[in-house]
């Protein structure tokens, strides 16, 4: 092991030693001192009410924002555009394929195919992975329908296991994408002039997303210095996906609004696009990271020495609820999923490792508060559900009478009881904004369902108790443990209505 | 810095602001203090926790009425003794002195607030010398011993009602003893054993006629019904025996006991006597002892035993 990697590998433990740390603390302070971890408690709870609130009025913003922009024709503004001109922009879509079959593959190219932008700017490429054993004849299936819709349209089949690489939807779009700049090359396009999208392969845009993406950046300042993120939304099967994953992925989406809100945190997450010179510049994604999507914009932002952002498109790309046949399964899958994403604290000692380094450009107090907010938002993933759910209660169960008898004992449950029935005002707002972002209910699906779909609000908690913490938990003791973690894309079913 | 954004930032300011003002207050009502905007300084207080039995009781402290009714708390209670009246209608009223201390609980919790008029009622519909309760804890027997009549009723006193003629003894009955199947009851005294059928079915029919068993020569120290309800177990100073309950019965000598205060139970699930007497040893030596005897049907045979003793 180099100095490098060692420095890597501690870095690696601090989350998960924190987290756990915090943890541990808590519960040893319930037992020894109960009262100052009743005070704690308090306090925690009355952070988090400000917060969620606070957060909640961020959601309503971005919503707001999403459906005043519902509507634009954002192609015509292009048009519309004197001092650029559109028309010299291509997109290059890659659509990354592991184990996806063409039920999930053919609506996602279908969309693109039905937008409203020039289908003679784009270039397709399917991305399959050379060891799935059915890549080459769902690529042949779609080539037959789709190469044709298309200014280029491109299968590729990246190689298993080459060198310095490990089976990550990264590794894979990096060969996608240095396909197509051969591509672009014997087409004579300039990389300047191509904007990148990585979708994930059930994403299906919006009619007016290119249209929207070339307008943000054609108008933007540095345009190459900037990642464009849409809304992900998981509107392709969410009249058809049980409750409980329609749930936690509608609050997956919710975060993602409120994510686009704090711009000096955002970081991007899933579906996003890029310019191609920037994506050629920092030397493509990722190829041995589980977390390519948000990796990327570190790459960038270190590239850039600090100067690189990414800015919110208030437009939506919709994709699959990730459930299976029963609700264990489902459970399961969601875990799965949340712990994927979580893996994202992987970008901990990627970005401080780099910024130890020499790394002068960028200054120290952006240093420090980009990696704050990285490890912050991180252990507070890994504990909130943990302290509000389980820890709370510790002072009185494990308080005795000494406990008991104080004024603090008595007062604990009552505080952190009516503070908590606050956050009831909240999800409420969650209700009502889950409603406005529900694509139209299909035919076949009895009106009773949206009732239903307001009163499975109540199973909230249940969802906290398992997916708040846990799978955030997971992921950082296993990077804690350097049990890494390799690519393992969600099973999605989708069901025709 | 866009609309959004400075609207952002205010909003953030206002949740930090909040969060740092409202803080204060909270964690000082949690940790009993209260803050008085005369002198802006925080006090410790007390906390009184009050819960009665029946709910609803107006709370007086030190002579001030409280708006809260039991069960509640009162908050920020300055440390000192303070005189509680506990008050609800129709009920004695509670009194005490209880001392709050800063920063602790003073728990009034296991208040029973008795109603002024007790909740009496009468039971029997008429003239009883004594009665007793059931092990069911279902009915309830009472006898007038003037005129031997047994009665019977609920819990409640309801379905009071006249279930039998006691026999007629020499002196007061020592127990009453009712059988397992509830239909007969057997009173003894120190030399006689009786027994009635409780509403007998057939009044003429010899097996249900009352009778008195005579133990002029002995003491009847205790007598159990078996579980089969006919048969009787007689515990008397000087033996065990046992006897179908009916007249004229001729009784069964089980053991000859040395022993004058014997000490018995009967554990009629089982059928099963426990009793303790005195038993020579090889010594030479009378020596206490504890014996189990077992006087289940299945193993053991009333009628044939009673058979083979009668030829």
């Amino acid at each position: 092991m180099n100095k490098g990697q060692i420095i890597k590998r501690y870095l690696e433990i601090i989350p998960g030693t924190i987290s756990w740390g915090v943890i541990i603390f808590l519960i040893l302070l319930a037992i020894f001192k109960p009262i100052i971890s009743a005070i704690l408690i308090i306090v925690f709870d009355f952070y988090w009410i400000i917060r969620t609130t606070y957060l909640t009025t961020l959601l309503v913003m971005a919503h707001r924002k999403l459906y005043k922009q519902k509507d634009r024709e954002w192609l015509s503004e292009c048009q519309r555009l004197t001092n650029q001109d559109w028309q010299k922009v291509y997109h290059l879509v890659i659509f990354p394929v592991y184990k996806e079959g063409l039920e999930v593959l053919r609506p996602s190219l279908e969309a693109l195919r039905q937008s409203h932008y020039p289908k003679e700017k784009m270039v397709v490429v399917v991305a399959f992975e050379e060891r799935n054993l059915k890549a080459k004849e769902n690529a042949k299936v779609l080539e037959t329908e789709f190469q044709t819709a298309f200014f280029g349209y491109l299968s590729t089949f990246h190689p298993d296991r080459l060198t310095g690489e490990a089976r990550t939807k990264g590794a894979n779009a990096t060969w996608a994408a240095k396909k197509a700049k051969e591509f672009l090359k014997t087409k004579c396009i300039a990389y300047e002039d191509v904007i990148v999208s990585c979708f994930d392969a059930d994403t299906c845009v919006d009619k007016e997303y290119f249209g929207c993406l070339t307008y943000h950046f054609l108008t933007s300042s540095k345009p190459y210095q900037a990642s464009y993120q849409p809304i992900p939304v998981y509107n392709n099967n969410i009249w058809q996906a049980p409750a409980f994953a329609r749930l936690v992925e509608i609050s997956a989406s919710f975060c993602q609004m409120i994510e686009s809100m704090r711009l000096e945190k955002f970081v991007t997450f899933s579906s996003h696009s890029m310019s191609f010179k920037t994506l050629v510049d920092i030397g493509y994604w990722p190829v041995d990271m589980v977390s390519d999507d948000s990796v990327i914009y570190w790459k960038a932002f270190l590239f850039y020495k600090g100067d690189y952002r990414v800015i919110p498109l208030y437009i939506t790309v919709s994709m699959d609820v990730a459930y299976s046949s029963n609700l264990f399964k489902t459970i399961v899958l969601q875990y799965k999923q949340k712990r994927r994403w979580a893996w994202g604290v992987e970008n901990f000692p990627f970005l401080v490792s780099r910024f130890l380094g020499n790394n002068k450009d960028i200054s120290l107090l952006i240093k420090i508060r980009r990696t704050f907010h990285l490890l912050e938002s991180h252990i507070t993933w890994a504990v909130w559900a943990i302290i509000l759910i389980f820890i709370g209660p510790l002072p009185i169960l494990l308080g005795g009478a000494f406990f008991n008898q104080m004024s603090i004992g008595y007062n604990l449950p009552k505080i952190t009881g009516l503070l908590l029935n606050f956050t009831l005002v909240t999800s409420v707002s969650w209700i009502i904004l889950s409603r406005t972002t529900l694509p139209p209910r299909p035919k076949g699906t009895s009106w009773m369902k949206n009732v239903a779909m307001i009163i499975e609000w109540v199973i909230v908690p249940f969802i906290i108790l398992i997916l708040g913490s846990t799978p955030a938990l997971d992921a950082q003791t296993r990077l804690m443990l350097g049990k890494y973690m390799e690519f393992n894309p969600t099973e999605k079913i989708k069901k025709v209505v | 810095m866009s609309i959004a954004q400075r609207v952002r930032a205010f909003l953030f300011y206002l949740s930090l602001s909040i969060f740092l003002i409202g803080l204060p207050f909270i964690l000082s009502f949690a940790l009993g203090y209260k803050f008085d905007p005369r002198t802006f300084k925080f006090t410790k207080t007390g906390l009184m926790v009050l819960k009665t039995q029946p709910q609803g009781a107006s709370i007086y402290l030190d002579g001030k009425l409280f708006n809260e009714k039991t069960p509640t708390s009162i908050n920020e209670l300055l440390p000192a003794r303070y005189n509680v009246r506990l008050e609800l209608e129709r009920h004695y009223p509670w009194v005490d002195s209880v001392n709050v201390e800063r920063g602790k609980i003073t728990r009034l919790d296991k208040i029973i607030l008795f109603p002024l008029r007790s909740n009496i009622k009468h039971l029997n519909k008429y003239k009883i010398s004594s009665f007793w309760v059931d092990e069911e804890r279902e009915r309830i027997y009472y006898i007038n011993q003037e005129e031997n009549i047994i009665y019977r009723s609920d819990l409640e006193g309801q379905s009071f009602k006249e279930i039998g003629i006691l026999p007629k003894v020499s002196s007061l009955p020592k127990k009453y003893k009712i059988s397992p199947d509830k239909e007969r009851l057997l009173i003894f005294n120190q030399h006689q054993i009786a027994a009635a059928y409780l509403e007998p079915r057939n009044t003429t029919a010899s097996t249900q006629a009352p009778f008195v068993l005579n133990y002029s020569d002995r003491k009847v120290c205790d007598v159990f019904w078996h579980s089969d309800s006919y048969h009787l177990i007689v515990i008397t100073n000087k033996n065990i025996e046992v006897l179908e309950a009916k007249p004229h019965t001729e009784p069964v000598n089980l053991v000859n006991l040395n022993k004058k205060n014997i000490v018995a139970f009967y554990d009629d699930a089982k059928d099963t006597l426990y009793f303790m007497d005195s038993q020579k040893a090889a010594d030479g030596k009378f020596y206490d002892n504890v014996y189990e005897l077992e006087l289940s049907s299945k193993s053991y045979s009333f009628q044939e035993l009673i058979k083979s003793q009668d030829q």
